[in-house]
């Protein structure tokens, strides 16, 4: 490199990323860029980072049992200390218009709690007298870790209460901020705005909400890390039966969801694992369609599962009520066919990933396109980063359904289109 | 630094990535120990839609200056350090010898036919998914072969294992392609439908809805092979009945192993391998490409298989890597993690074979290389002469470090936790934020691994007057050391034995793995400590000293 190209490097800006979702996808988009030398702007509608999975819980059983859950929180500690990566929570894209650049609109809702001034000691969360109001993130690393639920905040209602403004003793709390709204111009966008959970409600025969011991996996994973245990949420009592019940919500034709989750076969064994590693005498019963796999060797452990958990090939029909709260599935005995009842303590539903919410708006303001499902689709077979659209890239479950693992994998990937797109060499941008 | 990056295997995966590197500004040496490079075959489906677009590639590789390409080629040996490695390569008998700032290992995998194991003898009846895939493609020109050409065609599916989407796939493809055939049936026989890639559930519901019958077996099915005639039977569980079947053709499928070198390069390159001969050990810590060793990256169907998309997935992952590691060649060494004291070192090897990361090396006495070293301890927590020492974990400092935690006056037991900084650190400082409700004796020390715990740390706790010493590691399979957790434990179990020869309750002393998210599960194990604790009354070494 000649002197002359290295002074321009010094004074030249660096380059901006918008990166649309602060899930496990956009948080690792962010960080890969920022190791390219780039700057981010790192946009999520939520009050948190880290999207779904930091929802999710530790699943070691003796061993650890690869869920990744923790490579997200791994993640988050890693994009919050990095101080290229500036982040928008509660905030939307709603407009962007394509120049030499791309230029964007942002709405955003006033966070209320100021992250500079937080010290996160906790006291407007213990003493609001509004349930649900004030509302902490999963984890520790959620910057500011309290965010206030406007429905659910009297002042919101009748400005009847300003307590926890006037508690904290930092003056981090300002309950009249405004929303706003931010216009600003990247280099290349990534989308990773993730996906929805199937809402059990959308399957009626299964009476979700009815029955407070019929939850869905997701329920189960706050459970898990919140509680560190299985509870039966009617009487708090742990389980003796569990079932969990696949495919709600994927692999149904009749929904119009022709598409594996690819996910819930995993987190459903390694969570009846986690279960029966804490109480070895729960029976756990798996009904399923077919069993895909997840992770590295996984006959082995399919297998160990098969030693400690009950596989049914069969999808239950309607659930029923029983006698102290249980649940009754019916099924089909898989050697002569004839209907077995039989009662459960707890019965999980398996639900799937769906397209994001967002996905059909943020398709229209950046001119891309969806597939079938409503998942975001690729250009190239052999690049699913890659949109009909140069400079704008997609990672994660806003591309199909992934496990942790996959979505971060994509993540990279989508960082290294932009720096490709962008014309680094070397892997930075400086120097070119 | 040195710009190069050997890369190793010349299928589709090595070409992709030789090519990012080369654009990313890399110098590459491409080694294959083939006779040429390219793809053999289709290597999926993938890859047969896109073969224009591979031969393009292929052509810019072969044509780019930056790439050298060593066909019938094969490492021998590796030394040095990340961004400065040498190594030794065997072509056609002679060596050469190569500098090179990474490697990325981009092999292939092998595919295997299962006859064998469905017990099937290979005929004119009996082909592999390969083999008949090669049918299919030479019959579209001229029809298929044999009298009318209607066939009842029978495929066998993960019944005699597990299986992959990848088999499925290429199972599904060939049965639509022979249904779609005047008067052919494809019937496929299989354990699982593996469905779990995009597109596969829509092409499982098109072939089924072109008329391609799908029988799912929970176990083997009788096969009877007598010259041309075939009979196969199983139980159905949607019938409720046996079914037998007499099938005019047999595809068996193929299982996915890892490349015949792997094991060779393993041992040359000192990188580790999982249960399966796949590269990389199941850790969540290396995923995407990391391995046990800085500057060498798997990649692709080396640690897993995987279709030709995920495999250029990785491809890029990898080319981030070595971005990072190598930048322009100028890269600032890191900073020193671990010194290694001169006089105290007898050279007898112990940091050499404890350590996980390839990151000590022999120079008349040992070496450590900054760049490689993780910095995780297990070399200083092992060396017999405490010859070794971490730089902001020095002995001194965890002696003063334990020797203040007991300083303070509680009212509990007093306990010192010893939590790895990727796990129970995070967990318990989760804990705090949360206002969980902790042992007022509790002490947290930081360490950058469990692996670091040395025996000495743990008696010094209990000699300063601790009650009690929590070790706790990262779970099994996730250390990011690979076997600091393991390292920790025993190291538990000795101190463990040392306490009970000077008549000390071995249960003050407790090892314990946890996750980064695990807060719940901090609080319970440090409150079973306390309770625990409180029955066993005040340390004796305390009370003697306040006697």
């Amino acid at each position: 490199m000649n002197q002359s190209s290295e002074e321009n490097s010094q004074t030249q800006t660096p380059k901006k990323v918008l990166v649309i979702g602060g899930g496990i996808a956009g948080l690792t988009a962010a960080w890969e860029l920022t190791r390219l030398n780039l700057d981010v702007e790192l946009v999520e509608r939520s009050s948190f980072l880290g999207g779904h999975a930091i929802q999710f819980c530790c699943k070691a059983a003796d061993e650890c049992q690869k869920c990744g859950a923790c490579s997200v929180e791994k993640r988050l500690l890693e994009v919050i200390q990095e101080p290229r990566i500036k982040v928008c929570l509660r905030s939307e894209l709603k407009g962007m218009n394509r120049n030499s650049r791309f230029s964007y609109t942002l709405s955003r809702q006033p966070l209320h709690i100021d992250p500079k001034k937080c010290t996160n000691c906790g006291l407007c969360f213990e003493k609001c007298p509004a349930p649900g109001a004030i509302f902490r993130g999963y984890s520790k690393n959620n910057v500011p870790l309290y965010a206030i639920n406007e429905g659910k905040c009297l002042y919101f209602r009748d400005r009847s209460c300003t307590l926890c403004q006037d508690l904290c003793s930092e003056k981090a709390i300002d309950l009249d901020q405004e929303q706003g709204q931010i216009s600003d111009e990247a280099d290349a966008i990534v989308v990773a705005s993730g996906f929805q959970a199937f809402d059990p409600v959308d399957k009626p025969r299964y009476g979700y909400g009815i029955n407070k011991n019929l939850i869905t996996a997701l329920d189960l994973e706050r459970m898990l890390r919140e509680q560190g245990d299985v509870v039966r949420p009617s009487d708090n009592k742990a389980p003796k039966k569990i079932a969990f019940i696949q495919c709600v919500g994927s692999r149904d034709h009749k929904l119009g969801h022709g598409f594996c989750s690819q996910v819930c076969c995993a987190y459903a064994m390694r969570m009846a694992e986690a279960i029966r590693h804490r109480h070895p005498e729960t029976k756990v019963s798996i009904f399923y369609m077919d069993i895909q796999n997840c992770g590295k060797n996984f006959s082995k452990f399919y297998k160990r599962c098969k030693d400690s958990i009950r596989f049914v090939r069969f999808m239950p029909g309607d659930i029923f009520q029983g006698d102290q709260d249980q649940l009754i599935l019916f099924y089909g005995d898989e050697k002569d066919g004839h209907a077995v009842r039989e009662p459960f303590d707890l019965v999980v539903l398996s639900v799937g990933i769906m397209p994001g919410s967002s996905n059909a708006g943020l398709a229209d303001m950046l001119k891309l396109d969806l597939d079938e499902h409503g998942f975001f689709s690729f250009a190239d077979p052999l690049d699913s980063t890659s949109t009909s659209q140069p400079g704008i890239f997609l990672a994660g479950t806003a591309q199909g359904p992934k496990d942790i693992a996959d979505s971060m994998a994509q993540a990279g990937q989508a960082a290294r289109r932009v720096g490709q797109y962008l014309g680094i060499c070397f892997g930075n941008s400086t120097t070119y | 630094m040195d710009t190069t990056v050997l890369v190793i295997g010349g299928g589709w995966n090595g070409i992709k990535v030789s090519f990012e590197l080369a654009c990313a500004g890399y110098r590459i040496v491409l080694i294959e120990s083939g006779t040429s490079i390219g793809g053999q075959a289709p290597y999926d489906h993938l890859a047969s839609t896109s073969k224009q677009e591979l031969s393009i590639l292929l052509d810019r590789v072969k044509e780019d200056e930056g790439i050298e390409v060593l066909v019938s080629t094969r490492p021998v040996s590796l030394t040095g350090v990340p961004g400065d490695f040498h190594i030794r390569l065997e072509q056609h008998g002679q060596i050469l010898e190569k500098a090179t700032g990474a490697v990325v290992v981009a092999l292939e995998a092998e595919r295997v036919s299962m006859a064998e194991a469905y017990r099937l003898s290979p005929g004119e009846n009996v082909l592999n998914q390969s083999q008949f895939e090669h049918v299919l493609a030479s019959t579209k020109e001229r029809g298929l072969p044999g009298g009318d050409g209607s066939k009842d065609v029978l495929f066998l599916v993960g019944l005699q294992q597990e299986g992959s989407p990848l088999v499925m796939e290429r199972a599904m493809r060939s049965a639509l392609e022979i249904q779609a055939s005047e008067g052919c049936q494809a019937t496929v026989l299989v354990g699982n439908v593996k469905l779990a890639e995009d597109g596969l559930e829509s092409l499982y519901k098109q072939s089924r809805e072109k008329g391609v019958l799908y029988f799912k077996l929970k176990g083997f099915p009788r096969i009877r092979q007598n010259g041309s005639n075939l009979r196969v039977g199983f139980f159905d569980g949607v019938l409720h009945g046996d079914v037998e079947l007499t099938p005019d053709l047999l595809v068996v499928e193929e299982a996915i192993r890892p490349h015949p070198e792997i094991r060779d390069l393993a041992r040359v390159l000192g990188v580790d391998t999982d249960a399966e001969g796949f590269f990389q050990a199941d850790n969540v810590h290396y995923l995407p490409v990391r391995s046990n060793r800085e500057g060498i990256y798997v990649m692709g169907p080396a640690r897993r298989p995987c279709n030709l998309s995920h495999g250029w997935t990785d491809a890029q992952n990898a080319v981030l890597a070595v971005c990072h590691l190598l930048r322009e060649g100028k890269r600032l060494v890191p900073k020193e993690k671990a010194k290694i004291h001169r006089g105290k070192c007898t050279i007898c090897l112990t940091c050499f074979r404890v350590c996980p990361h390839g990151a000590i090396h022999w120079d008349n006495r040992a070496v450590i290389s900054s760049a490689a070293c993780q910095g995780c301890g297990i070399c200083a927590g092992e060396c017999p002469m405490d010859a070794i020492q971490l730089v902001d974990y020095r002995d001194d400092q965890m002696e003063a470090q334990i020797l203040a935690s007991t300083e303070k006056g509680v009212d509990g037991p007093q306990i010192i936790a010893f939590c790895c900084q990727n796990s129970a650190y995070e967990a318990g400082q989760m804990a705090r934020l949360f206002g969980s409700s902790l042992p007022e004796g509790l002490q947290i020390i930081k360490v950058p691994c469990a692996g670091k715990v040395d025996v000495e740390y743990i008696l010094t706790a209990f000699e300063a007057g601790a009650d009690g010493v929590l070790v706790l590691a990262c779970h099994k399979d996730n250390c990011k050391s690979q076997q600091g957790n393991t390292f920790a434990e025993w190291r538990v179990e000795d101190a463990g034995r040392m306490l009970e020869e000077i008549g000390m309750e071995k249960e003050r002393l407790h090892f314990a793995t946890i996750a980064s998210n695990m807060s719940v599960e901090f609080v319970r194990i440090t409150r079973e400590m306390e309770d625990k604790l409180k029955e066993l009354g005040p340390n004796r070494i305390k009370k003697q000293a306040a006697g």
